[in-house]
């Protein structure tokens, strides 16, 4: 019966991954608002069972599942986001928080890569996973997650690169 | 050695969109609402808290269980004891005998008592005759196989209890010379 001690260990673990957990779940659906359903649904379930975040591949291979159902559950929803979303600026709801028209290139060079780089790429650079927890949570080996780092790497330098 | 050191540098410099207020909420009252939130030091204390709720069930319903195929058990037990009886008894053959009751104070602290028991035999070989242990007299040795069965009845509640297992008696019978 530790309430307080509970709750605030919970919150610390919480801040500390949140923004990192929203951007991963915002590969799959582009509201802010369902990932932060999906985020809360996959850290209450997560944390019921484990009280700590040190499996944080279980973590965001929860997120990962649940975002994936979320897209199949409601997949006109998703389209017509998809819809509208191609006919609205991207800064509606931005990814990241923007300091510089640099930073704005850099973020929408990231959100034009391929899915499968990106989402590595993420969990990579702004969730500080390691190759291993990038392929216990999206179920390939560690090889893969490291090529297709770096292809996601070499597609932004190229992206990137002034013509 | 790693080309993209500069680009990595300024992807980290992007910081994610925070989440909003609401969402700590929301987790919180998730939390609270299912009394998981606990912390993740006594992660193991919560599961000695929930784990054993449920064995509790778990066992509850096991040893009633147990109890409804023990008293099944004994109840076709006696039944087929009752009838090994009379079939031993009626039997002509000279291997099987039944060997008289016997009663043993029963060492358990419940409430059962002794309520008899049996011995029945159901193969003799003769072995043959033997010197024991340097004696000058033979002794003829038989070998009994017997099932024992012991009996124990709680007068209070009418239950019982019966142990049934094999043994094997060796009998050396002293011959006589004419």
């Amino acid at each position: 019966m530790e309430p307080i001690a509970s709750h605030e260990n919970w919150r610390n673990c919480f801040s500390a991954v949140a923004p990192g957990l929203l951007l991963f779940a915002r590969q799959w659906v582009q509201s802010a608002a369902d990932a932060e359903d999906i985020v809360q649904d996959a850290f209450v379930k997560f944390w019921r069972r484990n009280h700590d975040i040190d499996n944080r591949a279980l973590l965001y291979s929860a997120v990962r599942s649940l975002a994936l159902d979320f897209i199949r559950r409601d997949a006109r929803r998703a389209r017509r986001e998809a819809t509208v979303l191609a006919e609205t600026e991207p800064a509606i709801e931005p990814h990241f928080e923007l300091e510089d028209d640099t930073q704005a290139a850099l973020a929408a060079a990231v959100e034009s890569l391929p899915g499968d780089q990106r989402e590595v790429l993420v969990l990579k650079i702004w969730n500080d996973l390691t190759f291993s927890e990038i392929a216990g949570a999206l179920g390939i080996s560690q090889n893969t997650a490291a090529s297709r780092y770096r292809y996601a790497l070499a597609n932004l330098k190229k992206t990137l690169q002034p013509q | 050695m790693n080309d993209f050191s500069d680009l990595e540098k300024e992807l980290r410099k992007l910081r994610p969109a925070h989440p909003s207020p609401m969402l700590f909420e929301r987790v919180g009252e998730a939390l609270k609402d299912s009394k998981a939130a606990v912390s993740g030091a006594s992660s193991k204390r919560w599961r000695f808290t929930e784990t054993p709720y449920r064995n509790w069930w778990s066992l509850g319903f096991g040893l009633a269980a147990a109890a409804v195929l023990i008293l099944f058990a004994v109840v076709t037990m006696e039944r087929r004891q009752e009838h090994q009886q009379t079939v031993a008894q009626n039997s002509a053959a000279p291997e099987t005998r039944l060997v008289p009751l016997r009663t043993e104070r029963s060492r358990s602290p419940s409430k059962f008592l002794p309520a008899g028991g049996t011995n029945l035999v159901y193969n003799t070989r003769d072995e043959g005759l033997h010197f024991a242990n340097g004696s000058e007299r033979p002794v003829r040795r038989v070998r009994y196989h017997t099932q024992q069965t012991w009996r124990w009845r709680n007068p209070e509640t009418g239950a019982s209890l019966r142990v049934s297992y094999p043994s094997e008696e060796i009998v050396l019978i002293p011959v006589s010379g004419q």
